[in-house]
């Protein structure tokens, strides 16, 4: 912390300091350098961070940059109100170069975006009021009571203040719930979706911060050249800010800054090889994406890693502690329906994967299903939690409809899920997968962000205490700040349960819990979900572990080719001549025991078709 | 009447080559789920090595073609080798690679044919055909007529022959093919080359249409991109109609908004994209990655 402090007045010291040192054309240079650098937070926060592919970001930088240039020189507007509504015009047009996000994602959206930034340059340099090819020229420059703008000197200092503290809402922004949530977006959006995090309107905040950080960079470019030209806006510097992008770190901001500043010095320093210099990007992009995919931010920690490892120093042993159980509620005598299916159909083109499946799950039950694979378990699990829209039928959680609801809506109405195939949040820590579950705070009170940010911060504290309680109650709190990845099988899935019930939910759905579980764990897991149980949460589990469904479950659901064939206590339904039926020419009686590998599921490819 | 259906013909012919463009990338990316940014930067090249090798080698026109296609398909198998360690990993990380290659080449062909472009004469000098009043050019007949062979050529080949099945094994389940002893390596590097090969063909074809220059790239392999997604990417049919879609569109935004023909088209193809994203031939799953 002390160190981070020095840093940061090092930096400042250091930054008010310069121009003390630079002649007057190196400062024009880095006051330009300053203005890329605005820009590349923007495509970071948009790409690296929030994983939309955003190629119009110097669209937004042409719109905030040309707007500033028609409205004073147009309509007359002094530089200062220009600059306001140069701003919000670019936000504007920043959400609705953002709305195809909503439909599409990667590449698709990658040459949305390009195409709509290549329009943009298509049209200032065809319209009259943009002045065409000329562009437009005398933009009054920005005026402050006893301070001469026009000096170079002076507004690099005006641009330092923009900058450093559109640097600092940045970082605030990622290292805060908003950005958790644009990260765990990024990672993987229907996880983020199960865990209460709004994706469309995440999508929309993610266009709206970079075309924010387009519309100041724009604005200042206007201030300090008081030129615009289409060039300046062209398809391939829109390359070359992603190439500054990659090259510092995509994911991380200071990375992009350091890429934007370096680049351009560079590419000022080799302006009379402008071919060969760009030749060399080019080449550095190739090498950075296939050698150092994380870029210059993310080298110091990959070197750390490789000198450690040299060094063959044993980090303190990391263990999986147990797991400490709740304190049980007292379970009221007579439990009302939680969760109510009533005639759920689903039609996956030809295939009819659930046809007309009934159940009602009961307060503090723990219900069991089982069925053979393609039975339809899981379908029935993405339509309770909202993946799936049924064809008929209705849901009901609480009594209230829910057969129409979005994942983030259930979420927050009380169900959770895990995975079958795991689906943590890859790039995320430990404690920030737990974090995003935590944080019940619905999306669009991100206004505090604008005005109340102190607010924000609480929130932030309240949670991170929480968060280190959840971890420290599953045996997690060694693993916290670790990337869930690089973990062994069995710890992944209990960092899922974990994730599902930091959200606090009424009912929990468990897919698979015990897949890849040996004895130990298996009988971890089992005392896991009795006291989840205890605590008053409802359980739904998809086992094929017939031990553990016979020692855990109350009552047990069988599906087969999308029917209920059977559903009573695990001693019934084992003796249940359907039950038998339904099994056989796959595995006898004997072997239902038995743990049987589960090809992947079709319809969980079906679901990344609709997502 | 007349002035529309003179617009259909136009469009047409570049939506022919956009269909090209289109062509070589679905094929690139149904293999190998890589969408090659640079694509459009490998038809410039071809362009430009067309055009050398017919102007100032004074190759025949044909012999110049199949040069440049051969040159650019070296080309597409050195980029191939550079990416694979990322094949069907990462997939930005993919994306930003090409993107990075795309660089390269103009920069490579700034270097070698400089910064002023060329215009390159008709190969036929048959006079326009007068087809009910509708002049025809008789060059805008070859480039249809290329196309459709090459269609055809690409339809057969991924059908009918084995290294083609193998190819369409690959798109299916790179694993599985692996499993049953195909190289699947191999058989990407073929992709590869032959989509660089279409580029090429594309960018040829379009010299004589266009003016060729370090910036055709863009141009041209925007609406390429745009055609395959319009078609349904990855679909060789998809791939044609998506040309001919956004050729004529392109003909038509020329006519009735004139310089503002570029931003027309797109905001036309955003709505559309939007309304179908996956094409009219759709793709099984969006998200590839």
């Amino acid at each position: 912390m002390r160190t981070r402090i020095a840093t940061t007045g090092a930096v400042v010291v250091a930054a008010w300091a310069l121009p003390y040192g630079l002649g007057s054309y190196t400062i024009h240079v880095v006051d330009i350098a300053l203005i890329y650098a605005l820009l590349a937070i923007g495509m970071g926060l948009a790409m690296g961070v929030s994983g939309q592919i955003n190629l119009a970001q110097v669209a937004f930088f042409g719109v905030g940059a040309y707007s500033v240039a028609i409205l004073t020189t147009h309509y007359g507007y002094g530089f200062w109100p220009a600059a306001l509504l140069s701003v919000l015009a670019t936000v504007v047009t920043g959400l609705f170069v953002g709305i195809p996000a909503l439909r599409m994602q990667s590449h698709y959206l990658g040459i949305v975006t390009l195409g709509l930034a290549l329009g943009f340059v298509n049209w200032i340099t065809n319209a009259h009021i943009s002045g065409g090819a000329d562009g437009i020229s005398g933009v009054p420059g920005p005026t402050l009571p006893g301070v001469d703008l026009s000096s170079e000197y002076l507004y690099y200092y005006l641009e330092a203040v923009v900058f450093g503290l559109a640097l600092v809402f940045g970082l605030f922004v990622v290292r805060t719930s908003l950005g958790r949530r644009l990260r765990a977006m990024r990672d993987d959006s229907l996880a983020a979706g199960a865990t209460g995090a709004e994706v469309p309107l995440l999508r929309m905040t993610a266009f709206l911060l970079a075309s924010l950080y387009g519309g100041l960079a724009g604005v200042l470019y206007s201030g300090l050249i008081r030129y615009v030209a289409p060039e300046t806006f062209s398809i391939a510097n829109m390359f070359i800010l992603l190439a500054m992008v990659v090259i510092g770190g995509r994911r991380s901001l200071v990375g992009c800054v350091v890429g934007a500043i370096g680049l351009t010095l560079v590419r000022e320093w080799l302006s009379d090889f402008s071919t060969y210099a760009q030749l060399g990007y080019g080449v550095v992009v190739v090498v950075m994406v296939v050698f150092a995919p994380t870029g210059l931010a993310g080298v110091p920690a990959r070197l750390r890693g490789r000198y450690e490892r040299w060094r063959g120093r044993e980090t303190a042993r990391a263990e999986l502690r147990p797991f400490t159980p709740y304190s049980p509620v007292e379970r009221p005598d007579t439990a009302g329906v939680l969760l109510a299916v009533e005639g759920v159909t689903k039609q996956f083109r030809g295939l009819r994967a659930l046809d007309g499946v009934s159940l009602a799950v009961h307060e503090g039950e723990i219900r069991g299903i089982v069925g053979p694979n393609g039975s339809g378990k899981t379908t029935l699990f993405n339509v309770i939690s909202g993946f799936y829209r049924a064809t008929a039928g209705t849901v009901r959680l609480v009594g209230d409809d829910t057969t129409a609801a979005r994942p983030y809506a259930l979420s927050l109405a009380g169900l959770s899920r895990t995975f079958q195939n795991l689906r943590l949040f890859g790039q995320l820590t430990v404690r920030e997968n737990v974090l995003v579950a935590l944080d019940r705070s619905r999306t669009h009170s991100i206004w505090r962000y604008a005005l109340w940010q102190p607010g924000v911060w609480m929130h932030e504290r309240l949670l991170r205490a929480q968060a280190d309680e959840v971890l420290e109650r599953f045996g997690l709190a060694d693993f916290a700040a670790a990337g869930p990845t690089s973990l062994p099988y069995g710890i992944q899935r209990r960092i899922e349960i974990a994730r599902a019930m930091a959200a606090r939910p009424r009912l929990l759905l468990l897919d698979e819990p015990a897949a890849g579980l040996n004895g130990e764990e298996v009988q971890q897991l089992i005392r896991i979900v009795r006291s989840i149980r205890d605590s008053g949460t409802t359980v739904i589990l998809i086992e094929h572990n017939m031990g553990l469904v016979m020692s855990l479950c109350e009552k047990v659901t069988v599906l087969s080719g999308g029917n209920v064939i059977a559903e009573g206590t695990p001693q019934e339904v084992v003796t249940a001549p359907e039950v038998i039926e339904a099994y056989l020419g796959e595995s006898d009686l004997a072997e239902l025991g038995m743990d049987t590998p589960e090809a992947a599921d079709r319809p969980d490819r079906a679901k990344e078709a609709t997502s | 009447m007349q002035d529309t259906l003179q617009t259909l013909v136009g469009g047409l012919s570049l939506g022919a080559v956009y269909a090209l463009v289109a062509m070589g990338f679905s094929l690139v990316y149904r293999t190998m789920g890589l969408v090659n940014f640079a694509h459009a930067d490998i038809a410039m090249i071809g362009a430009y090595a067309a055009s050398t090798f017919y102007l100032t080698a004074k190759l025949p026109f044909a012999a110049a073609m199949v040069t440049a296609i051969v040159v650019t398909g070296v080309i597409g198998l050195v980029i191939e080798r550079v990416l694979r360690p990322l094949e069907n990993k990462d997939f930005d990380l993919m994306l930003i690679g090409t993107i990075g290659f795309g660089i390269v080449l103009q920069a490579v062909a700034v270097l070698i044919w400089g910064t002023t472009g060329r215009a390159v004469p008709s190969p036929l000098h048959a006079a326009p055909l007068d087809i009910l009043g509708i002049r025809v050019r008789t060059y805008d007949l070859l480039v249809m007529a290329v196309t459709a062979v090459a269609v055809v050529a690409l339809a057969l080949f991924l059908s009918r022959t084995k290294r083609g099945a193998a190819m369409q094994a690959v798109a299916m389940d790179h694993e599985a093919a692996t499993a049953v002893g195909i190289d699947v390596g191999r058989s990407n590097a073929l992709a590869f080359a032959i989509g660089a090969g279409l580029a090429a063909l594309a960018g040829g074809l379009v010299g004589p249409m266009l003016y060729v220059d370090a910036s055709l790239g863009g141009a041209l392999g925007i609406k390429g991109f745009a055609a395959a997604m319009l078609g349904g990417f990855g679909s060789v049919q998809g791939a044609v109609v998506g040309g001919i879609a956004i050729g004529v569109l392109d003909s038509y935004a020329a006519g009735h908004f004139q310089g503002y023909s570029v931003l027309v088209t797109f905001l036309v193809f955003t709505v559309a994209i939007m309304v179908r994203p996956t094409g009219i031939f759709g793709e099984r799953t969006v998200s590839r990655a």
